[in-house]
């Protein structure tokens, strides 16, 4: 048992900080450098990709090397990347995708050229994902389905050129067969976007509704029917994705600078014992979360699975950073309240505010707290 | 980075979880708790034949060289099976002590009789007055020309009464709170103005208040510095956490897989308890605590390992989560029992009573995590 870098990793680790001291866009041109920094990653080797397997261009990193590289990336603050398209889709089109379909699709998804928004959710279909109804019925002259039904909760469907979409196509037997995995273009006739404004007031939800969208049969993945069977993979891995550790590491830092520049009585509100506990307890907390992480990354390097643990990230992950939120939100004190383009008050208020309401989410997308925790009781604990 | 267990480790731990399933069932450690001594010499020396108390020293001290991840393994196991010999007193923490600091005089008359099993010691170093405060020493070490008189109580002093040696932290310099001016004595546990009140403790094991009145002790009997004695005293209580913390993981799996088990094949309702979602969500986050315990048990372990600066913050973290989730483990484990959870009939209620110990011991909650903040 121990838990040093081999030599060989912490090479891999100083590689990988030299990568970014030298290619990350400084200040500025943080949005104007990104397509360079894409690129950099690119020619370095597939670093663009870092899950992506190596025959479909990825670097072929070993799980220690994906969990530094990661860290790397979370402690630098590079560009974000927007999961739907190269963290979501991707595999699903790799494993079960058509080669045409892998060699029209990826590409787009690779460069960033095509945004792509995921069709999953819909009124009657949260977390019970798979009682959707959204129906798809094949063509007289079998050459296209036809589509109708409505989704929600679709993020970024505004700024999406595709969607992949779950739907119905038959009805028979249990509600998790007979559902079917399309993509279509969000310019296709007979599809409506319509923003939904969440409590931190953003728009980057909507409703999109769906009325005789004609879908060509090519654009379907894999078998009629089988599509719960790809996106369950899909959800997985979203989850695991989820839990967002080294970002919480990053935010729970923050949350104590921005406490120590609040003034309070003879010192700062970090030496308030009441807070300070609170910040306490959460960094116990996520110290044993971020070594739940490598125990998980530790058994897989092993060549094993996961492990019971991995079950716990998303659930324990997103409720950390929710209590971040909270801290952020309690050191504001009186200025959480203002509104709008004003910011009165400690810098930090306005975005404390922004991230407790949004954060909100994080314990209801990609499989409920609740959810998760069926999940847990059935498959760990077998009950 | 390798978190699995070595080959040897492995063997290792089937052996300890073999001597167990074989020797320690709940009637078995209720015969042990309510003997003389509180615990089995017989066991004791299975102990010593297996190898198990030489295996934090070093090959040179006579040991396995084995490190705190190897009695993390053990005292996971002992935490399962609820074991009740002086492990902790005599290996973890007056062991640690001496692989440390001792002359070696020291070593050669006590680790080595440790190690062969012929030597049983105890730390003395609560007071009254300190709470959980351990430079908060009264019990002073006077000067008597060339020897030392010992007077003061030093409270819970764990299986004192079977102690051949008594480690004692005192005063000889300074003031009441200083942590300069603490000197350790090791003592003879039959030495003459010592006297005991030997007690059972609330989880099966024993203890007791011992009053020292002008016990003469000569300048040899030091361990480490005179008068610089703190560093090892907190030292003793790294290792004391990291060992019992390793104990109450073991505690929390065997209350959670036990009342997974339990709801199972209770019926209400006209249904197995485990139907309820609301027993299920419990026992998941059950799951969890444990789970994550662990996670920080084997942390904080390995940076003691290491050797690193960062391996004091983590220990006190341990000690913090290993509170909070045995509480909530261990109250849940007794919920949802139901009554039959508040019988001394199942184990439950032994790894309940001992979980609330272990966080009392060496600092609880509050006091761990008030120091964590500060660091």
């Amino acid at each position: 048992m121990d838990t040093e870098f081999s030599q060989e990793d912490l090479e891999f680790q100083k590689e990988v900080q030299d990568f970014i001291e030298e290619n990350l866009p400084k200040g500025g041109d943080m949005w104007s450098g990104r397509s360079n920094w894409f690129q950099a990653l690119k020619e370095k080797g597939g670093w663009d990709v870092p899950k992506w397997p190596v025959e479909f261009g990825g670097p072929g990193f070993t799980p220690t090397q994906r969990y530094i590289f990661d860290l790397e990336m979370a402690n630098h603050n590079t560009p974000m990347v927007l999961p739907f398209g190269i963290s979501m889709l991707a595999p699903i089109l790799m494993n079960y995708g058509s080669k045409e379909q892998q060699e029209r699709f990826l590409p787009g998804i690779r460069d960033h050229s095509v945004n792509w928004c995921q069709g999953y959710s819909e009124p009657g279909a949260g977390s019970d994902l798979a009682s959707l109804t959204t129906k798809a019925v094949l063509s007289e002259d079998a050459k296209d389905y036809i589509v109708n039904g409505q989704k929600t909760w679709t993020t970024l469907a505004q700024m999406a050129q595709w969607m992949f979409c779950l739907t119905r196509t038959s009805s028979d037997g249990p509600k998790q067969e007979g559902i079917t995995f399309l993509l279509f273009k969000m310019d296709t006739p007979g599809v409506e976007v319509k923003p939904i404004v969440t409590l931190g007031g953003s728009q980057t939800v909507n409703d999109v509704y769906l009325t005789d969208v004609k879908v060509p049969v090519e654009n379907r993945v894999g078998e009629e029917g089988k599509g719960w069977t790809y996106a369950k993979g899909l959800l997985t891995h979203e989850r695991t994705g989820l839990a967002g550790i080294m970002n919480s590491v990053l935010a729970l830092e923050s949350a104590k600078e921005n406490a120590r520049s609040v003034k309070v009585a003879d010192g700062t509100l970090m030496d308030v014992p009441a807070f300070k506990n609170k910040v306490g307890e959460l960094e116990v907390e996520l110290m044993a979360l971020e070594f739940t992480e490598l125990r998980t990354l530790a058994s897989v390097s092993a060549g094993g699975s996961p492990g019971q643990e991995s079950s716990i990230l998303k659930l324990k992950g997103t409720e950390i950073q929710q209590r971040i939120s909270q801290l952020n939100l309690e050191a504001s004190g009186i200025f959480a309240a203002p509104w709008g383009r004003v910011n009165p008050g400690p810098r930090f208020s306005r975005g404390a505010m922004n991230g407790y309401l949004s954060g909100r989410a994080n314990t209801i997308y990609g499989g409920a707290s609740e959810v998760q925790k069926d999940v847990i009781s059935k498959n760990v604990l077998e009950l | 980075m390798d978190l699995s267990l070595s080959e040897e480790q492995t063997l290792f731990q089937n052996s300890v979880q073999k001597f167990i399933a074989d020797n320690y069932d709940l009637s078995t450690r209720r015969t042990l708790c309510a003997s003389d001594e509180g615990f089995s010499r017989e066991n004791w020396k299975q102990f010593a034949e297996l190898g198990w108390l030489a295996i934090p020293f070093s090959e040179e001290d006579g040991g396995f060289g084995g490190s705190p991840a190897d009695t993390m393994i053990l005292m996971e196991e002992f935490g399962k099976g609820l074991v009740v010999e002086p492990y902790l007193a005599t290996v973890v923490m007056v062991g640690t002590a001496l692989a440390r600091a001792g002359t070696p005089e020291q070593k050669a008359e006590i680790l080595g009789g440790i190690i062969e099993g012929n030597i049983l010691a105890t730390f003395a170093y609560a007071e009254e007055q300190a709470h959980h405060e351990l430079h908060n020493v009264v019990t002073s070490a006077g000067k008597d020309g060339d020897v030392y008189l010992i007077n003061g109580t030093k409270s819970i002093v764990l299986n004192a009464q079977s102690a051949d040696k008594i480690l004692v932290s005192t005063r000889t310099n300074g003031n009441d709170r200083d942590t300069d001016g603490i000197t350790l004595f090791l003592v003879d546990g039959d030495a003459e103005g010592i006297s005991r009140q030997d007690y059972p403790t609330v989880d099966g094991l024993r203890a007791s208040e011992v009053t020292f009145k002008d016990v003469r002790v000569s300048p040899e009997n030091i361990l480490g510095e005179p008068d610089h004695g703190y560093e090892m005293v907190e030292k003793i209580s790294d290792h004391a956490i990291l060992a019992l913390s390793a104990e109450a993981v073991g505690a929390m799996e065997v209350l959670y897989t036990d009342t997974i088990a339990y709801t199972k094949q209770r019926e209400q309702f006209g249904h197995p308890l485990s139907d309820f979602q609301v027993l299920k969500h419990r026992m998941t986050e059950m799951f969890m605590e444990h789970s994550l315990s662990k996670s920080l048990c084997m942390k904080a372990t390995m940076l003691e390992c290491q050797g690193s600066d960062e391996a004091k913050r983590a220990i006190h973290a341990l000690k913090v989560l290993i509170g909070k989730s045995s509480r909530f483990v261990s109250q849940n484990a007794v919920q949802l029992h139901g009554g039959m959870g508040m019988t001394e009939e199942l184990a439950i209620a032994h790894y309940f009573k001992r979980l609330a110990i272990i966080d009392s011991q060496f600092g609880n909650v509050d006091h761990h995590l008030t120091k964590f903040v500060d660091i």
